[in-house]
């Protein structure tokens, strides 16, 4: 095997990303779904009800189109939506209402590092119900239930040109495209199933495999991955790659023939007749795109430019999330050196967050309590040294360095105090005192380690060193 | 003798109900003392709304359709539920498994339909009654001309269809009927208007259509699609004399061409089968109406409920509508159909730059005896509707007001206006009905 050197495949992604509108693409009930009982965010649009009609929720269309302008794609004048036809338990309807001759937008791209990933179309459609199997998988389960919760949250829809050219490329465009739906404001990356995936993969052009409904980042690369080591395992064996649908299971890793491309169902579109047509105004695209949020790459350069920070760690700080940024940008008002925060930043406290598998909205880590260590450090309260050992418990407690300090008694001591310490050490090695006078200058070294030993975190390395010497001069 | 007690007795005759509400409220308003009945594809919140289909028999809607609010707002008593076809899906009425109503002027013969229960307790409610109906390609209109009362479809959009089981979305509208012009613009006045449920309607402010007077030099336009062949010459000798009474009462006689005419019934049907084929979709028995013991896969499931639960023409247009919107199908059909629609539109457009009504017969003869339906092949009812389908594709206004005879039976005379209209083709109706 090649070890670690990217697999080439041909990859095209659909991407459906939930929009965090507050409510539902045609009707008023909530998206915030994640917490709730099965079935209560629901009313009788989003149920289907006989009588019942969409209304548009134009806060889905405006996020649409801003997403459509980041990825520098062409914006439609006119919003029409079209009903897709086919029988599923999780369609309230038995159609969905998306867009289909006319997207909400059409071409584009997204650089990933030099190279240049087309964008096909972006489009809005509303999300089916969620099907819950008990006892089994998607083949085999002993019975299906509905939460119509989910049936309506809104969803954009990204699709790729098939310039994807390998799993790890894949991965990469996901994560700069969601960071940048984060900078968008449009989409939360917490949410429960907010990202889901359908994956085009060939390899040495063969036959297409569309690979359905993979959820979040790390499942899209493994199921490519499989893919694409299957794919190359049958060529290898000689079999041709069937032109096909197939299903990706999250727990066992494996990808599965779902159905046949001969057995695709036809959707027969016809434009949906409960919506008119919308006409964009100018001013409404304008508008929109006058006051679009910062992207991720304006905000990488901003941060060097304005912080003087290096651009590793402005790259580092920008990639982690915008909640990171936030945090960084938050501290910086806090406490006056900046490249310092940086520095801590990137540094200690990610690696802390790591280490405990947590993201930083996770944790309790504010940034009036991040900067309080920093401060502490500066006035002598605590050493840099204990600084690195209380940022671990910092992280995992949520307590404050300076109620952590208070707790565990560990602030520096006082100079007279430890001026006592260092008296008691030396009149206590007098022949470490003889060897230092006779030239060895190393055995201070000692004396200082003797310190700090029993003074453990409680004086900064430095300061023990000066009453050292100060010590062996006197004597 | 409360309107309750007398529509049940009535409805043991004529059979024009598939369901009561248990009392009538009513309350202060410009409908209060007047009874209203609902076609049954209209929602009634804790009254059972079937739309004519055993599919949906049970079901109990959790809401009122916009028009029953504005209704009740005016302390309207809504008496129940009128029969109907299938989901809309027929002319006469007979498309159903429930009540099947009879022709107030002879039993042996059709209502008209699909709204014959609101045409038949309209025509024989010896109470302060009127009727929402709906038409979508001339259910209002054909009952109404075939039970001898006024039936009026306002233009698309005028009426919030917020609470109408759909049919054809782009083609249903709620209507009205009553025993004269002023009763039946009664109705519409109070039903019209802005709805924020329903993203299609107008936000044209609304006239008080019950103030009715003469139009001066009224220009009555007589398209020659809409007479000779295929029409019954007794039913079309009763429409002219009723013109040239018109006529001789100042109304001025126009010809015009709608050109288009001999498109309409396909353009019509495709449109409207398309449509239907896909609301009928959400009738699959697992949130509403007709449900069965759970066996096999959901395909199996839905199966079941849809044999079960669709009456053959339902069952007809599902297929038919699917098969045109298929890929490879759908450039011929169904995109064709919406170009022939536009068309049929520009024809009204250009006519009524010259005039200020249509007039024509609502239907090519007058109600047929059910052992006649019997006979027809289904094409043959859809032939039926050569008339009344051309302005509904339009989505133009259209009221049918009885005329006289023929037969014995009554006859319709339609006028039809250009879009928002309805104001001067009442006025128009007002006229001819008192001639």
């Amino acid at each position: 095997m090649g070890g670690r050197k990217p697999v080439k495949a041909t990859i095209g992604l659909e991407i459906h990303v939930q929009l965090n509108t507050e409510s539902k693409l045609f009707c008023s009930c909530t998206t915030e779904i994640d917490d709730l009982e099965p079935n209560t965010a629901v009313c009788p649009i989003c149920l289907g009800y006989p009588g019942s009609k969409p209304k548009l929720n134009r806060k889905a269309v405006e996020h649409g189109i801003t997403i459509g302008i980041a990825l520098e794609s062409r914006i439609k004048p006119v919003i029409r939506f079209s009903r897709k036809n086919y029988f599923y338990p999780d369609m309230s309807k038995n159609y969905q209402i998306t867009q289909y001759e006319v997207p909400l937008a059409e071409g584009g791209y997204l650089m990933v590092g030099d190279h240049r990933v087309g964008i096909t179309r972006v489009h809005i459609e509303e999300d089916p119900a969620k099907l819950v199997h008990v006892g089994g998988g998607i083949t085999n389960a002993r019975e299906t239930l509905i939460d119509y919760n989910r049936a309506g949250v809104p969803l954009v829809e990204i699709v790729t040109e098939p310039d994807i050219e390998s799993t790890e490329e894949a991965r990469d465009f996901l994560k700069k495209l969601s960071l940048i739906l984060e900078h968008l404001r449009v989409y939360d990356p917490s949410g429960e199933g907010s990202l889901r995936v359908d994956a085009n993969v060939s390899i040495d052009g063969g036959n297409r495999v569309e690979v359905k409904n993979i959820t979040g980042f790390r499942n899209v690369e493994k199921a490519l991955n499989y893919e694409v080591v299957r794919q190359r395992s049958a060529v290898n064996m000689g079999l041709s790659i069937v032109r096909e649908t197939r299903h990706f299971d999250a727990e066992t890793g494996v990808t599965s023939t779902l159905r046949l491309k001969e057995q695709e169902e036809d959707y027969g579109y016809i434009a949906e007749p409960d919506l008119t047509q919308i006409h964009l105004s100018e001013e409404l695209v304008g508008g929109l795109r006058a006051s679009m949020p910062e992207l991720p790459d304006q905000r990488i350069q901003r941060l060097v430019d304005q912080y003087g920070i290096t651009r590793f760690q402005s790259d580092i700080i920008v990639n982690t999330g915008l909640r990171m940024s936030i945090f960084y940008e938050k501290c910086c008002e806090l406490y006056p050196d900046s490249k310092t925060v940086a520095n801590w930043l990137v540094t200690y406290l990610l690696k802390s967050l790591n280490y405990e598998g947590m993201s930083l909205e996770e944790s309790s880590v504010a940034p009036e309590t991040f900067t309080e260590l920093l401060t502490m450090m500066d006035d002598g309260t605590i050493s840099e040294r204990l600084a690195k050992e209380l940022i671990k418990d910092y992280v995992k407690t949520g307590k404050s360095p300076r109620k952590l300090v208070e707790e565990k008694n560990l602030a520096l001591l006082p100079v007279d105090e430890l001026r006592v310490v260092v008296g008691e050490v030396v009149s206590e090695n007098q022949k470490a005192v003889d060897d230092y006078r006779s030239g060895k200058t190393k055995a201070a070294e000692y004396l200082i380690g003797q310190v700090l030993r029993r003074v453990r975190a409680r004086a900064a390395a430095n300061t023990v060193r000066e009453l050292v010497l100060e010590a062996l001069k006197g004597n | 003798m409360n309107s309750l007690k007398r529509a049940k007795e009535l409805d043991q005759e004529y059979h024009f109900m598939n369901a009561f509400a248990d009392s009538l409220d009513s309350g202060e308003g410009r409908l209060k003392g007047y009874t209203v009945s609902v076609k049954d594809n209209v929602c009634v919140k804790g009254v059972q709304s079937t739309a004519g289909s055993k599919v949906l028999e049970g079901y109990v809607p959790p809401f009122d359709a916009t028009v029953i609010a504005k209704c009740r707002a005016e302390g309207a008593s809504i008496l129940g539920k009128t029969t109907q076809d299938e989901f809309g899906f027929g002319t006469f009425n007979v498309n159903t498994p429930f009540n099947k109503p009879l022709n107030p002027h002879d039993p042996e013969r059709s209502t008209g339909g699909s709204s014959g229960g609101a045409a038949c307790i309209t025509a024989v409610a010896d109470f302060p009654h009127l009727a929402i109906s709906e038409s979508t390609g001339g259910s209002i209109s054909c009952p109404a001309s075939w039970c001898g009362v006024v039936g009026v479809t306002p233009t698309y959009g005028r009426v919030s269809r917020w609470g109408l089981i759909d049919y054809a979305n782009s083609l249903d509208k709620i209507g009205v009927m009553g025993k004269t012009v002023k009763e039946a613009a009664l109705l519409l006045s109070v039903i019209s208007g802005p709805d924020k449920y329903d993203s299609t309607v107008l936000d044209t402010p609304v006239p008080d259509y019950t103030e009715l007077e003469s139009v001066e030099e009224l220009k009555v336009g007589v398209p020659k699609e809409y007479y000779g062949e295929g029409i019954n010459s007794d039913v079309e000798k009763t429409i002219w004399s009723t013109l040239k009474k018109l006529e001789s009462k100042g109304a001025k006689l126009i010809d015009v061409s709608l050109p288009h005419t001999k498109y309409a019934l396909s353009s019509y049907y495709i449109i409207a089968m398309a449509e239907a084929s896909t609301n009928l979709s959400k009738f699959s028995g697992l949130r509403y109406g007709l449900q069965e013991h759970i066996e096999g896969d959901f395909n199996q499931y839905f199966s079941k409920i849809r044999t079960l639960g669709f009456g053959d023409e339902s069952k007809r247009r599902v297929m038919l509508g699917t098969f045109t919107r298929m890929a490879g199908y759908r450039d011929a059909y169904y995109l064709k159909a919406l170009k022939v629609r536009t068309k049929v539109i520009e024809d009204f457009k250009h006519a009524f730059e010259a005039v200020d009504v249509l007039a024509a017969p609502t239907m090519p003869v007058v109600a047929p005896r059910f052992d006649e339906i019997e006979e027809l092949e289904p094409i043959q009812h859809y032939m039926m509707d050569i008339l009344t389908v051309a302005p509904n594709l339009a989505g133009i206004p259209m009221v049918s007001v009885p005329c006289g005879t023929s037969e014995d039976m009554p006859v319709g005379l339609h006028l039809m206006a250009d879009h928002l209209q309805e104001h001067t083709m009442l006025r128009a109706a007002w006229e001819v009905e008192n001639l």
